[in-house]
């Protein structure tokens, strides 16, 4: 399945994002200081009395005031110096850099590049395995350093110079950071040079002389390459490329005659030319088929049967595409009416809604999904004359349909009028196609559309209508699928169908995926160093790990928590476990079942609402799309850094209070 | 002390004279009924560490805490340095809170033992808190230097503590204590863990800051050493205040007189034994002075160090008295 879990907040932008974030965030800091207040004016009472407990929050609260305005970026980059210093002498950065240089060593002896995708595989190797040694090292030295201190004793002679307790946690956050990054800049540019190169590969033809002689006469009766499949029809020879990083090619001469006006070849492909009689040009072009998600370009040098081919490097593995998504997805059920969500078929109709190719019964349904593009203009394409469209396609059987094809859609694109009722409507032709069933396939939509101009009467003129200047005239344009195989079903998400916009630079995209890695350091760094200012070293890693698996998990753990699920919540799930009953079956309705059940809400809801402490790494982390070949956008880039800085303001303030509220000595 | 730093230090005055009007800019500490208990982590008392201390420090003396282990000297020192929070009453440095992190630009702290970072090196240590007083890096540069000079420390200062032997750790503490010339300077057991050597020069150094102006707070229960250089000593005990006053006059044996006088033949002896006989008095002893050990090692040392340190890039021992 090469769909993205969890691809729409690719939706979101950073100016719908920023008020609700900041509402969110100046809610919880007034929450979470009004909490801190009590339980501190608890603590201090139980200790002093209300009156003098009075005293020391309100003292407290004042002092804090200047200690924030008066923060020295000075003695912060002394405090953030010397933790640098500590993680260098005392290795940690030694270490964690061996590790991941010994990964690098003898990672690629593990990866099997005869995969599928082997760019894939790559870059989740380095983007995780980079992930998690940062991660790991930012919770190390950030969690021993301050409770050393402490434990040194080496804290006295800080506090007792003008240290304000916010220098002392900003420092260190910053001194960690500015370790992790340097660290993490030298990992990323290993990584890059590592997948690059360790992708890097040619190959040869099979036989002898490395030319048209090395390559196959077709059967004409079977027309199969010698790995048994069916060859294009346009191929004149076949061959194959030698077997190399776990794959081979297969090649195939073909023969493409053009109008002498057509759009001219990439000359390295074409092994000869020849002029017909009818003035027509004859090509014979040598094509390497894509396998593991690349392809070869051909050099030929000289002509026709002395023609000698030379492989290029690999082509294709490092994309970064800039997907245009659908501002709308609304689906019709078969009587045409709109139908939130599309057909419900089950447990995947979570992730996409389908529509029916109709069935028996009804053989004319209405049944369709429209995706409706807004600013849908042609300077925002690198090529607008030829589009790229790529569609991910779920799909339902019914029955098992026709075993010699796949399930067959169409597409068909119509013009959005601003008044229907007065403006002429642009609908293109049908195209049908079969469907590659959860994989990305990738449709080439030439600007031009043959189709039909229906006015209002319902008069309709045939033409080739342009895409932009006539559909999409007032930029907005809808593309309409169906399922064109009755008692089938097709199911597609937003993120499902995009035009790809433009391609962008694979190394800005890497860039920008350890970004995202940069900013789950910072969070994990600010949390650690904001525990170690009141646990030891031990409990501080294990609150920070406990906080980093929430994180990474925070969506499942609240699904599974819910008590709707079957079998309940904690306390009913306990209870079936040990009365052995099945999680289908209702509990018998009795006091003691309401007891257990509202329970278990009560609980669900104090454990859902902790989830919420824990950072959503998830909105972090982009090696995923990185590894799909998706741009990563700035705006979720902007949206992680805030991210970030909000859990590091909100740390960092945690962290003062309790330095400043604790006793330094024993 | 440069121009500005006086006038500076005037304003605070005068702010601190408006904000409190009991604050007399010549007492440098002083300790309020001042108690602490230790508790364990469910507020149960554990220890009363301190019971009403009442004190006062006065500008440009040095003044001794004095006590047999756990009698709360340092506990009071922690207290007015803010790494401890008081139980009951108050502690003012410098008219300020103990708690408020802006009186320590004018205070100089070496903990009992010389708490620092064993990574670091001794020109990295002073960097490191001349730093932390926002010190620029021209000033801090030379400071970090006369400092590493004073305390002879040179030919060792761009070695990591780590491989430092502890009274060299402790003389680079004494340096990190001293990185912002201090006012106020408060050690914690002084000459624990020094030889002989190292004593004597931590206590010239003592007598020094005084002779500078400065005032000195310091906690020992070395009896001899807090004599040597102290002006008026506290004496704790069990938490509780038992003496307070000048040294000299605390430790003046008023019925006793000594005299000591130089080339007097043995037969005069009767004769003044006589006088004071005359006089009403009795002649507790008449005998030659013995030398104290540890002037007898220093004068070995020096002798030896002297010779030893031609030629060598080891500074030569400092002793002034």
């Amino acid at each position: 399945m090469t769909n993205i879990d969890g691809l729409n907040d690719q939706f979101m932008n950073f100016s719908q994002w920023l008020p609700g974030a900041i509402g969110i965030f100046l809610a919880l800091v007034l929450a979470l200081s009004l909490i801190g207040v009590f339980f501190g004016f608890l603590v201090a009472t139980y200790r002093h009395g209300p009156g003098e407990g009075f005293y020391i929050v309100a003292q407290t609260i004042g002092q804090s005031i200047p200690d924030f305005f008066g923060t020295s970026p000075r003695r912060v980059m002394a405090i953030a110096r010397l933790a640098v210093k500590e993680s260098i002498r005392r290795r940690v950065v030694m270490v964690t850099f061996g590790v991941f240089a010994l990964a690098l060593l003898f990672g690629g002896w593990f990866m099997n590049s005869g995969t599928d995708h082997p760019d894939r595989v790559y870059v989740n190797f380095v983007s995780f395995g980079t992930q998690m040694l940062i991660l790991l090292m930012g919770v190390l030295v950030a969690s021993f350093s301050l409770p050393d201190d402490i434990k040194n004793k080496t804290i006295y002679t800080v506090v007792t110079k003008p240290v304000r307790a916010t220098e002392i946690v900003i420092g260190r956050v910053v001194g960690f950071m500015l370790i992790g990054t340097t660290l993490l800049a030298i990992m990323g540019l290993l990584s890059y040079l590592f997948v690059i190169r360790g992708l890097a590969h040619t190959h040869q033809v099979v036989g002898e002389t490395q030319s048209v002689l090395s390559l196959n006469d077709i059967d004409p009766a079977t027309r199969l390459n010698q790995l048994g499949r069916r060859v294009s029809a346009s191929a004149v020879k076949e061959g194959m490329t030698t077997f190399d990083d776990g794959h081979r090619h297969p090649i195939e001469l073909i023969e493409d005659i053009r109008d002498p006006d057509s759009l001219p070849f990439n000359p390295e492909n074409v092994v000869s030319k020849e002029v017909l009689p009818d003035g027509r040009i004859r090509y014979l072009r040598l094509i390497v088929e894509e396998v593991s998600g690349h392809t070869h370009n051909v050099k030929i040098d000289g002509q026709g049967d002395d023609a000698r081919f030379t492989l290029s490097n690999s082509k294709g593995y490092f994309k970064a595409r800039v997907p245009m998504y659908a501002q709308d997805l609304i689906f019709y059920d078969s009587t045409g009416a709109e139908k939130e969500g599309g057909i419900n078929i089950g447990k995947e109709a979570q992730v996409r809604g389908y529509i029916d190719g109709g069935s028996y019964a009804n053989r004319n349904t209405l049944s369709n999904a429209q995706f409706v593009f807004e600013n849908f203009d042609a300077a925002r394409f690198d090529n607008a004359e030829d589009l790229v469209l790529e569609l991910t396609l779920g799909v339902f059987r019914s029955t098992k349909g026709d075993i010699q094809r796949r399930v067959l859609a169409s597409m068909q694109f119509e013009s959005i009028p601003d008044n229907p009722e007065i403006d002429s409507k642009f609908v293109s032709d049908k195209i049908i196609f079969e469907t590659e069933e959860y994989r990305v396939q990738i449709r080439s939509i030439p600007r031009k559309q043959s189709g039909q101009l229906i006015d209002r009467d319902g008069n309709a003129k045939t033409g080739t209508f342009d895409l932009f200047d006539d559909f999409a005239a007032n930029g907005k344009v809808k593309l309409i699928i169906r399922c064109e195989d009755q008692n089938q079903f097709l199911g597609m998400s937003r993120s499902d169908v995009y035009f790809r916009q433009s391609e962008r630079s694979y190394g800005w995209n890497f860039f920008k995926a350890f970004v995202g890695i940069w900013a789950q350091m910072l969070i994990v760094v600010s949390i650690a160093v904001a525990l170690s200012t009141f646990l030891s070293a031990p409990v501080t890693i294990v609150g920070t790990v406990v906080l980093i698996v929430i994180g990474f998990n925070s969506q499942f753990i609240r699904n599974m928590m819910e008590p709707e699920n079957s079998g309940g919540g904690p306390i009913e799930s306990f209870y079936r476990i040990v009365t052995q009953k099945n999680m289908e079956i209702d509990l018998e309705a009795s006091v003691a079942t309401t007891l257990l059940e509202q329970t278990d809400i009560l609980l669900v809801k104090m454990l859902t609402s902790l989830t919420y402490i824990a950072p959503d790494f998830s909105s972090l982390n982009f090696s995923q799309l990185l590894s799909l070949g998706y741009s990563i956008r700035v705006d979720n880039i902007f949206v992680a850094l805030l991210i970030a800085l909000g859990f590091f303001v909100g740390f960092s303030v945690l962290g003062y209070f309790s330095l400043k509220t604790r006793e330094i000595a024993k | 002390m440069s121009t500005a730093e006086v006038k500076g230090d005037e304003k605070q005055t005068k702010r601190l004279e408006q904000s409190n009007p009991d604050y007399d800019p010549n007492i440098v500490i002083e300790a309020q009924n001042l108690s602490k208990v230790y508790r364990d982590f469910w507020g149960r008392q554990k220890v009363r560490a301190l019971k009403a201390l009442d004190l006062e420090v006065r500008k440009g003396e040095v003044f001794g805490l004095l006590g047999p282990n756990g009698s709360g000297k340092s506990t009071t020192i922690k207290l007015l340095l803010g790494l401890l929070f008081p139980t009951g009453g108050r502690a003012l440095v410098f008219g300020k809170d103990a708690t408020e992190v802006t009186k320590n630009e004018k205070i100089g702290y070496l903990p009992e033992e010389s708490y620092l970072y064993r990574f670091l090196t001794a020109e990295e240590t002073l960097d490191f808190y001349g730093r932390l007083f926002d010190m620029p890096v021209k000033v801090r540069k030379e400071r970090a230097k006369e400092l590493i000079e004073k305390v002879g420390l040179t030919w060792a200062k761009r070695r990591q503590l780590r491989e430092y032997s502890k009274g060299m750790v402790r003389r680079i503490g004494l340096a990190q204590a001293l990185i912002n010339d201090p006012d106020l300077i408060l050690l914690d057991e002084p000459t624990s863990g020094l030889d002989p050597l190292g004593t004597r020069e931590m206590k010239d150094m003592i007598v020094e800051l005084k002779e500078q102006g400065k005032t000195v707070v310091m906690c020992s229960h070395l009896l001899a050493d807090v004599q040597d250089v102290c002006d008026r000593i506290a004496i704790l005990y069990q938490g509780e205040l038992k003496e307070l006053g000048r040294v000299d006059s605390l430790l003046k044996v008023s019925e006793e007189t000594q005299v000591r006088f130089k080339n007097v033949p043995e037969s005069a002896f009767d004769e003044i034994r006589d006088v004071i006989k005359k006089h009403g008095g009795d002649v507790l002893s008449m005998e030659n002075p013995k030398t104290t050990l540890e002037e007898l090692f220093l004068t070995i040392v020096r002798e030896s160090k002297g010779v030893l340190a031609i030629g060598q890039n080891e500074p030569p021992i400092k002793c002034s008295r």
